[in-house]
């Protein structure tokens, strides 16, 4: 007895066995580095472009815009929610789909047999995401300050504060659709239909008025409408006060979410293990 | 040499059913593909509806002739679709095959690799042309728009210019021998050139420096002119003078597409490292 709880290892040094391993195949693929440079700044780039064109050449369009979005920076407006898509997106892939990865490495039987709690290959790999997308936030900002001239008239720190806050609600998110993905084993599906989702209704590239009354009620569930509505106050100057109700709805959410995700995961776990399909592509 | 090519269509028609069985293995993929280009197309929408005084694009109508910016769109989304169909589906399957373990064995077969590359595009292509139909007739149905001009000529228009594309598909497939891991460069690579080349926007609006690039890549003509002929709009240059460029750009990329893979494959071969991940 004595013995086996010896033997045992720590749940603490699994998941930063699993972060470690996830950076070393990051980095064994140099290309990350040059979409990590490259993405925050030309991603938005077709929609501005477009702003520009719906705008016209004589600003024809801008007013409409104005009096939607109550603000005529439209650079500030799509950087700030792009940025944030950009996030989800990426964790979906990456975070989101790391079980369904190792399924398809054939890798997930073994580490399944680890003793110890199966949410160690999870938090492991939010842990390296996380990491990855912290830098990928910094890069962007500068990127989009240095090359287009962006700059937020709120408290960088109050800024910061926002994209933590987001970080429960966005990874809990991962918990729920990394479990969903190893038992439907298809993600690509998965993700275009979850990250379509936001970009058609959080507001990312225009102001939600803009939609129907029901699909402005559905909006204001999903977690990223508050990330990136407290976000553009920020950048408008706003400060903590005006982006309280934001802040918490974020938290609340976000435990939420973690709490669903664990739960959707130990479901999923049994069900798996009964069936017998954990390493079936 | 009748029978070479008979041997090849055998081959290329294998390939395609083989597909064709893998992708209604997963039937929710097969549902979802027709509607995942309304979760792209909608956001747009809604973007220039914020735009718009009165109900019309009066800034769009300022840059092109044309106040529908969703027939706009929809036009460059269906161009776009080939495009993607052309770059991934080359270069992608290669990468498919090299982590499913399958791509020496298939090397091994007495077919030539262009014509497996080729045989897995004709899939793709098929089920690009049926997503097509399928979306352009719902986004008629949710959003609305008119197409005024004759299919056929933008048709013609097309059809050099998807021709042309496997010459690019052929480069990014040896990208991924060498690479390994080029998911990340056909990404961007495929990204660019499609919004560069004004799949959603006019190329006037942008500043000097890209609008060189953009005059560059010949998708750009493309677009340009099948919007002219079924929308109306005004071209960057005359119609026929468009169509000519694309078809002159075909065979170049088509015949320097070919003999940079040939170059990487044969590379391949002699190092060794085909299926190293």
């Amino acid at each position: 007895m004595h013995q086996s709880v010896a033997l045992r290892p720590s749940l603490l040094r699994s998941i930063l066995r699993v972060a470690w391993r996830d950076i070393k195949i990051l980095v064994r693929y140099p290309t990350w580095v040059i979409s990590l440079c490259v993405w925050p700044v030309m991603f938005p780039l077709g929609y501005l472009f477009t702003y520009r064109a719906l705008a016209g050449p004589q600003n024809e369009g801008l007013s409409s815009f104005v009096q939607l979005a109550g603000t005529s920076n439209y650079l500030a407006y799509v950087v700030s929610g792009t940025i944030l898509w950009m996030w989800v997106n990426v964790m979906l892939w990456t975070f989101g789909g790391s079980l369904r990865n190792e399924q398809l490495r054939g890798t997930l039987e073994s580490n399944w047999l680890a003793p110890v709690d199966k949410t160690f290959l999870l938090i492991g790999a939010a842990l390296a995401d996380a990491a990855q997308m912290m830098l990928f936030m910094c890069i962007a900002w500068v990127e989009f300050y240095l090359i287009y001239g962006v700059w937020w008239l709120g408290s960088p720190w109050h800024l910061g504060l926002v994209i933590l806050a987001s970080v429960p609600s966005v990874y809990g998110l991962g918990f729920v659709f990394a479990a969903l993905v190893l038992w439907a084993k298809q993600i690509g599906v998965a993700v275009n239909l979850v990250r379509g989702t936001m970009l058609i209704f959080c507001g990312i590239t225009y102001p939600i008025a803009v939609m129907p009354g029901w699909m402005v009620r559905v909006a204001e569930v999903i977690p990223l409408t508050h990330a990136i509505r407290a976000t553009r106050a920020v950048m408008a100057g706003d400060g903590l006060g005006e982006i309280a109700a934001d802040l918490w709805y974020l938290l609340l959410s976000g435990a939420l979410l973690i709490a669903a995700g664990l739960l959707a995961l130990r479901f999923i776990q049994q069900r798996i293990r009964c069936s017998g399909t954990l390493g079936h592509h | 040499m009748m029978s070479r090519a008979k041997h090849y269509l055998r081959a290329a028609g294998a390939i395609f059913r083989r597909d064709l069985r893998i992708f209604f293995r997963y039937p929710v993929d097969a549902i979802f593909w027709v509607f995942e280009p309304i979760m792209w197309l909608t956001p747009l929408h809604f973007m220039s509806r914020s735009f718009a005084v009165g109900g019309q694009n009066l800034g769009l109508a300022g840059y092109t002739g044309t106040s529908d910016y969703m027939a706009f769109l929809v036009l460059g989304g269906v161009i776009g679709s080939y495009v993607s169909s052309v770059m991934w589906s080359m270069g992608f399957s290669l990468k498919n095959e090299m982590d499913l373990g399958v791509l020496e064995v298939n090397w091994l077969t007495p077919v030539p690799v262009v014509i497996q590359l080729v045989g897995r595009s004709l899939f793709n292509l098929t089920h690009t042309t049926i997503k097509i139909a399928c979306t352009m007739s719902l986004v008629w149905r949710i959003f609305g728009f008119s197409i005024t001009g004759s299919i056929w000529p933008a048709f013609l228009t097309v059809l050099p210019m998807i021709i042309g594309l496997y010459g690019l598909g052929l480069g990014i497939a040896a990208l991924v021998l060498i690479s390994k891991n080029a998911n990340n460069i056909i990404d961007m690579t495929h990204f660019m050139v499609n919004t560069l080349s004004g799949r959603e926007f006019p190329i006037t609006v942008l500043p000097k420096f890209l609008l060189g690039f953009s005059l560059a890549i010949p998708l750009t003509y493309g677009y340009d002119a099948i919007r002219g002929l079924l929308l109306g709009t005004r071209t960057l240059l005359p119609v026929a003078t468009e169509q000519l460029l694309l078809v002159v750009v075909m065979a170049i990329s088509v015949f320097s597409g070919y003999l940079v893979f040939r170059r990487i494959e044969r590379r391949c071969r002699a190092t060794g490292n085909l299926a190293h991940h």
